[in-house]
């Protein structure tokens, strides 16, 4: 089976192994069904309907489900955790596609950011540079398939630092010589 | 008494064996399996689905174990229980710094042995920290 597309990122001649959740829980209350949501949304998970999330399987992944299966259970909900595999690579091509480029998005917010704040002020550019760093080891943790856009918005972010090459030539301004 | 947890073991439970061991019971036996089915029956599980000493209410194992063995009231303990949370759960409920690198040296070892290994590595890992978050309370301040 070979990529007859466009030159695209290696991938794997079969599809992996996915760790889906499958789960329902009570309508009311609401504050359990956001609390789960916000879980999902923070690993990164892509929707493939309506309560079927999922995610590409690893020990990490599959524990992180299921704990989340045992706190939907928790609260009235029922939830399920399967062990799949897509049955074409298309298919998972798809669901990592999906998941590329909602990070991609990301990654574009925070470089947006970094060079917005490139002209701030010394500590505020320092407080900023704490922030994107932060945000962006979030994003990192739920990616899981790496679009390029990763490695811009890593160095966008370093340049805010004083030591940064780019802040020592070009900041007469800035005492940091 | 036997104790069971799933096999692979990474922060939270190894970190849950620890705090069993020392501070619960000292003769402790660990059983890791795969499937939560597998637990031998004499056996009490800790973070797995479905067992008592599992994550619950937001709360990671560790800090079920602390409740349940009314453990809460030592500060260092308390002090370790919020890293555990931070590197199993990563949520930011609490400010601990230290879970990102810890949570990483557990990865790593995990690639480089098998749970006994883990367990056998970490020990005075957590003996070191509870010795340091011991004397930081008494101290009121980071210890030299």
């Amino acid at each position: 089976m070979t990529d007859h597309d466009s030159p695209a990122p290696a991938v794997p001649s079969a599809p992996g192994q996915w760790v889906l959740l499958s789960y329902r829980l009570p309508r009311e209350p609401s504050t359990p069904r956001i609390t789960v949501w916000r879980k999902l949304k923070r690993l990164g998970v892509v929707q493939i309907s309506d309560g079927l999330i999922a995610l590409p399987a690893d020990a990490r992944t599959r524990e992180q489900l299921e704990w989340i299966a045992e706190e939907i259970t928790d609260v009235g909900g029922t939830a399920t955790l399967w062990i799949a595999h897509p049955a074409a690579l298309a298919e998972e091509r798809r669901l990592a596609r999906t998941m590329t480029d909602a990070r991609t998005a990301e990654y574009q917010a925070v470089r947006a950011q970094a060079e917005e704040a490139r002209h701030q002020p010394d500590d505020e550019r320092q407080r900023t540079l704490r922030k994107l760093r932060a945000e962006l080891r979030r994003i990192q943790r739920r990616d899981y398939f790496p679009p390029p856009q990763r490695r811009t918005a890593e160095a966008a972010v370093e340049a805010l630092h004083p030591a940064h090459p780019s802040n020592t030539d070009s900041a007469p301004e800035e005492n940091s010589a | 008494m036997k104790w069971a947890t799933r096999a692979g073991i990474h922060i939270d439970r190894a970190a849950c064996a620890w705090l069993l061991r020392r501070f619960v019971d000292p003769d402790a036996e660990f059983v890791f399996v795969t499937d939560p089915a597998e637990a031998p029956a004499d056996a009490t599980p800790f973070d797995m689905r479905g067992a008592e000493l599992g994550h619950h209410h937001g709360d990671c194992s560790f800090e079920t174990i602390l409740r349940r063995y009314d453990l809460t009231a030592d500060p260092a303990l308390r002090r370790i229980a919020e890293i555990i949370h931070e590197a199993d759960l990563d949520d930011e409920r609490f400010d601990a710094p230290e879970a990102p690198g810890l949570d990483v040296v557990l990865r790593g070892l995990s690639m480089i042995g098998d749970d006994e290994h883990t367990m056998a590595v970490t020990k005075p890992v957590f003996d070191g920290l509870y010795e340091y978050y011991r004397r930081a309370t008494l101290l009121g301040r980071e210890p030299a």
